[in-house]
């Protein structure tokens, strides 16, 4: 069960609508490292762990990144608000705008609609976690992107807040995959598949 | 003559048989060190600033960012502080069960979090659907919700 509380992880107050800007931070969203992707990928894999500690931080980034996704669109939101003539025609927003007008669309910037084969859930205990290690990463170089095209002050500080969540749950993933060696097969991790062998 | 492979000049433990990173362990796995017990850490409203409670964890992008909260009000970002110092010590305490303090301030701040709540609602209503308000009206429904800029009120709080 899930349970919603009223308000943000982090507070965001855009000042400025920004359509093309928005058109970029829309692949947080619904790209192929976003976070739609993030939190469908840890409450999914979390079913098959096999130890205590794993299907805890599964649980806990993965509800953690729902509210990364809540703040991603309340950008995008605030970025699109009141919108001139004009400014419905910048180049980049208008090719969103014509499908989905002002909504907020789990899409990549570059169109394609949001696709559960950005995600990998092994049912392996190794795989799984460095999968997500490097999905963390991959987060925070769309981050970094996303600071290296934007020039708003208001939402690059919501940006960097997200990033440093990227570099915290990458340490956590990475205890996590220690504490399962500490339980697998001593002298070869792969000797086994704990999830179900 | 054959000469007998140099498997190990200075044998200290066999290989396979220690731990990463010694140079006995086996290898062919990602290896992160764990978080020390006790690191150092910023009080709750630094954390939200930073995005992370452990400066040992905070990496950021480039030059250090120096922008400022923008206005919302304080007991929301008092309780946001808060509410992310909670989650940040339950993703630590996920892989650091048995760290006692972590645990202590763990409970802390849910307590003062209980209390932020309490205050929070009082003035701008409900976080939680299950909220009864003293008025006993329908208030969940209120604007503004979270994606919405919230007028901030001269000397409401």
């Amino acid at each position: 069960m899930f349970v919603y509380e009223k308000k943000l992880q982090y507070p965001i107050r855009i000042k400025n609508t920004n359509p093309k800007l928005a058109s970029l931070i829309i692949s947080q969203y619904g790209g192929p490292d976003g976070e739609l992707g993030a939190s469908l990928r840890y409450l999914s894999q979390r079913f098959s762990m096999p130890y205590a500690e794993l299907k805890g931080l599964l649980t806990d980034i993965g509800t953690e990144e729902l509210g990364h996704l809540e703040m991603i669109g309340t950008i995008v939101y605030q970025l699109t608000r009141n919108l001139t003539d004009e400014q419905i025609k910048t180049a980049g927003f208008d090719s969103y705008f014509v499908d989905h007008t002002t909504g907020i669309y789990p899409t990549s910037a570059s169109g394609s609609p949001w696709n559960a084969a950005g995600i990998g859930v092994k049912g392996d205990v190794i795989a799984d976690l460095t999968e997500n290690l490097a999905a963390e990463q991959k987060a925070r170089v769309t981050y970094d992107n996303i600071l290296r095209l934007s020039d708003d002050p208001d939402v690059n500080d919501a940006i960097k807040f997200l990033r440093e969540r990227e570099i915290v749950h990458f340490q956590r993933f990475g205890e996590g995959l220690r504490l399962a060696k500490d339980k697998m097969n001593e002298k070869n991790v792969y000797f086994v598949n704990p999830s179900f062998d | 003559m054959n000469q007998k492979p140099n498997m190990n000049p200075q044998p200290t433990c066999s290989v396979m048989e220690g731990r990463l990173p010694g140079t006995c362990a086996s290898m062919v796995f990602p290896y992160i060190p764990m978080q020390e017990y006790n690191s150092e850490r910023y009080d709750s409203n630094e954390a939200l600033k930073a995005g992370t409670l452990f400066p040992g964890l905070n990496l950021p992008f480039h030059a250090e960012m120096k922008s400022r909260f923008p206005s919302e009000p304080a007991a929301l970002t008092e309780l946001m502080a808060l509410d992310f110092a909670i989650d940040e010590l339950a993703l630590y305490l996920d892989t650091h069960p048995n760290d006692e303090e972590a645990l202590a301030l763990f409970h802390s701040y849910i307590r003062l979090s209980q209390q932020g709540r309490s205050k929070f609602e009082a003035l701008y209503g409900p976080l939680d659907k299950k909220y009864i308000s003293e008025d006993g009206k329908y208030t969940w429904i209120n604007n503004p919700w979270p994606w919405e800029v919230r007028e901030v009120q001269e000397g409401h709080e």
